[in-house]
This record gives structure tokens, sequence and C-alpha cells, in this order.
């Protein structure tokens, strides 16, 4: 699908007094072709000990689905490789394995999570699945017993929205007056058709993070199960253009102004030397903002044209810190570099400008170590942002 | 009307990890005599520190005077300085 990118997001929420998360959500985005794969699995009861069926789970399909191993032996696999409950004496987790194909070509199989749930145009679509079944060992609690697995494929096309959630979606506030059975199935179809309706350009995360909040809310904010959403979107590409650092020759800067003025998308400026020449250069003003204050992170300013302007290496370094280190990044304080990394995670394609000028201030010794040179601290922020954060990540220099 | 003097605070990288960021309180930390005489802007970067005989970051303006290594006495200094060089403080207090 040309033009259109695939956006992955995810929320989790873990069973309340549990440390690990029983689900686990997983993708990947192949560099040489553009595929991508993600699984949803949930682990046989809470905490650690489901954490660990449901990593090994997710890892194992999302492993075999790359290797292109049919679909049965995968699931054989998996069935044949969990370590077994002591306490139930079963070795279970469910899962759902999507496969997309950068031409949009999708293969879902599903393992006893509840149904996806795949929105076109606006609307519920119910794709065509077809069972396959798998036998169950003795050992796995089976006895001889048939697990059954739904297929279904078909062609993505631009828009749409294929959205993947546990039983701690379906089943939250079960047992209340509201909803003594769950929120259900056809309720959380029907929560998710209105947000797309009342915010039709909703991102993957912030649907994921929505289905999440809301049945966290039934669960009156303490989840009784884990509570996962995992959101597959086919959007148009949102880019990003990230211009950091003054260009080694000064007759580089008017090139660098002509790729801020002619881009196609989001700016964000990181850098004081490299938002004086674009300023100087398109004629517009930096103003700092001195509102907040944040006693590591320098304050983001304001210039026409851009969307955020922020200090170098500092904001840049600790925006590739925090998109590493954590999972969850909505209760973050405001600060220039938080601000940047919402930017960064709202787009899709990012673009890297990266003047190499080295500004020799920063290499005297009694600097903190933690100023790096500006290509290492891009060349970490990309990693992680297409690694982790799966997005289309390219750098230039100038 | 009393001409503020313009105080800018750079908040580069270099200035930025050397004590620049606690400039930023400038304001609340002014005696009372100098409250409401400036006008304190943050600017993106001064680039004072490509050049060593400017002196060492962190870099402020008071006025259209550098002050190099700023803390926030030498800043509290310049301003009284600069407003005795355009009246002083006490004088300007006297004109409203």
């Amino acid at each position: 699908m040309k033009g259109s990118f695939i956006e992955i997001g995810h929320y989790n929420e873990a069973k309340c007094g549990e440390r690990a998360e029983g689900d686990v959500f997983l993708s990947r985005r192949s560099a040489e072709d553009g595929r991508v794969i993600a699984v949803l699995s949930d682990g046989l009861g809470s905490g650690v000990k489901a954490n660990v069926l449901a990593t090994l789970t997710a890892t194992m399909a999302a492993g075999c689905a790359a290797s292109d191993a049919p679909i049965e032996r995968t699931a054989g696999v998996i069935m044949r490789s969990l370590p077994v409950c002591s306490e139930r004496r079963i070795s279970y987790a469910t899962f759902s394995l999507v496969d997309v194909a950068a031409s949009g070509k999708l293969a879902i199989v599903e393992y006893d999570n509840p149904p996806y749930v795949l929105i076109r145009e606006g609307s519920l679509v119910e794709p065509i699945k077809t069972e396959i079944a798998v036998k169950r060992h003795r050992r796995q609690g089976g006895l001889g017993s048939k697990a059954i697995l739904r297929a279904s494929r078909f062609e993505a096309r631009p828009g749409d929205r294929l959205v993947l959630f546990s039983d701690g979606v379906t089943q939250a506030g079960m047992g209340s007056r509201q909803s003594p059975l769950g929120w259900g199935s056809p309720a959380v179809e029907d929560f998710i058709l209105r947000t797309i309706r009342a915010e039709p350009g909703l991102s993957a995360r912030e649907l994921a993070r929505a289905v999440v909040r809301e049945a966290l809310v039934r669960d009156l904010g303490k989840a009784r199960d884990d509570i996962t959403c995992g959101v597959v979107y086919f959007r148009d590409a949102r880019r990003l253009l990230v211009l950091t650092g003054p260009p080694l020759y000064p007759e580089r800067d008017a090139e660098m102004a002509r790729i801020f003025r002619e881009y196609p998308g989001r700016r964000l400026v990181a850098g004081g030397t490299t938002a004086s020449i674009i300023a100087r250069e398109t004629g517009a003003k930096v103003k700092v903002e001195l509102g907040r204050f944040d006693p590591e992170i320098p304050p983001a300013s304001t210039m026409a044209g851009a969307d955020l302007v922020t200090e170098g290496i500092i904001t840049l370094g600790r925006a590739a810190e925090l998109l590493a280190s954590r999972d969850r990044l909505d209760s973050l304080p405001c600060n220039a570099a938080t601000r940047a990394i919402e930017l960064m995670l709202d787009s899709d394609v990012i673009d890297f400008v990266v003047g190499t000028k080295i500004n020799e201030a920063h290499q005297d010794p009694s600097m903190p170590v933690e100023l790096e040179i500006r290509r290492n601290v891009v060349k970490r922020l990309a990693a992680v942002l297409a690694e982790r954060h799966l997005k289309d990540v390219r750098i230039r220099y100038v | 009307m009393i001409q503020k003097i313009r105080v800018a605070i750079c908040t580069g990288t270099a200035c930025y990890v050397r004590g620049g960021a606690e400039l930023l309180d400038l304001e609340s930390r002014l005696p009372a005599e100098l409250t409401g005489l400036i006008e304190l802007e943050g600017a993106s970067c001064l680039e004072l520190c490509r050049d060593r005989a400017k002196g060492q970051p962190p870099f402020a303006l008071v006025g259209e005077k550098v002050i190099a290594a700023a803390t926030i006495e030498t800043l509290i200094d310049a301003i009284a300085a600069a407003c005795g060089a355009c009246g002083g403080a006490d004088s300007q207090e006297a004109r409203r």
C-alpha cells in the first residue's frame, strides 16, 4: 500500500497488585521488506508466571511467523514448549498473531483471545475465519482434545484499523450491577466505533490507550485481570522533521533552511544554534518559553514554522533514554524532552537532518560526560525509535 | 515609564549544564529594590561559548553587557550597576 504506513500501538494495565504483566504485546518490523508481525498473548493466571508464559508464546509466535512456518506447526511448537503450571497442571497462553506484508496482505491467527475487531471506513467489518484444529498433548491438560485456531486472510485498505484485546477488556466490570457479565465484545466494539467517529485521525497508540482506560474505569480503577489492547492502523504516513546541529560548513545553512521550509510534515528544531540559523535564514524569531522551568531539561522555544524548538544534546539524549527505558510514556512531566517524544511517537516517518559541526565548548573535560557528540545521540535515538517504536527513521547528515 | 533592563539568559547546552538552569529563577531571587526593573528572557543560544576569550559558560546578557560564568549574585550585581548607570533604582523609584 503506497503512501500508507502501518502504525502499531498498544497499551497495558497489569492486574491490580501484580508487578509483572500477564499479557504481552510485542511487535516487530522487518527492516528489509517492511513486513510487520504483532502478537498479543495472555498467559494463564497473572503476575510473573503468566508473564513468562505470555512472553514465550508471543516470542515463539513472532519468530515462527517471521520464518514462514505454517501456522499449525507454530501452534504445535508453542503448545509443546510452554512449561506446565504446577497448580493447574496445564500449560497455556492464548495468542493473536497478526502478520502484515508491506503490500497490505494480512494473515491473522487467533487462539482463545476475544475476537479481533476490524474497522473499515468507520464501520465494523466481519472477516471470514477458517478453523484449524491442533491436537493438544496430554501433558498440556488437553487429554487428547483439540485446540481450535481461527485464521483469516485479507487485503488491508488504507484507513483500516485492527484492534486486538485480551479478555481483561471484555470482562472488565464483571459482577457489577451495570454489567454483570463484563463489558462484552459487542459493547467494546461499540466503544471503539464511537471513539473513532469522535476523532477519525486517532492514532493506534491513543486508541489502545482509550480502550484500556475505559476497561479500567469499568473495573473501578483496579484491574481485576491484565488489560491489554493492541492496534494496527493503516494510515497516511505522518512525517516529522528533526533538524539538529549546525552544518559543518556555514555555506550549507541555506540548504538546511530550505529543507525546513519545504518539509511536508511537522518540524522539530533541536539545538540553540540550529534554531538561530533557521531563524536567521527564514526571518523568524525564536522565543524561549520561561513559564515552565525544569532543572534538567532546558526550556522549549517557539518559532514560526516550527512545531517545537528545543535545546539539542541534553533534550534528545533524554528523549532517547525515556523511549528506551519505559513502555508507558503517558504520565511524564511536561518538558521539552517529553514534548519532543510526544511529537515523535505521533509520527510514522521521522527524518533526521543532522548538522555535524562540533561545539568545542561541549568537549571541555569539566563538562558532564552525558554531553555526547550529536551524531551518537541521534544514532541512539533513531535506533530506539525504529526498533522499539517501529518508526520509519531516516538520517541525513549535512 | 521605566526603561526596564533586558536580561537574557542563555539556555543553550553548555550554559544549561553549567548552572544556567538556576539563572532562570532570577526574578524570584532579586532583592526588593530591583524587583520589577528587569525584563527577563531566555535565549536559545547566545553563541558565546564558541569563543574562549569570552569566558566560561553559563552566559547571560545584562543590557548589552556579557556576563560570563554567571551566577544569580553576579547577575544581581550587574543589574544593580546598570541601574546605577541609568539613574539608579532609587531615583527611578522617586520618579514614579
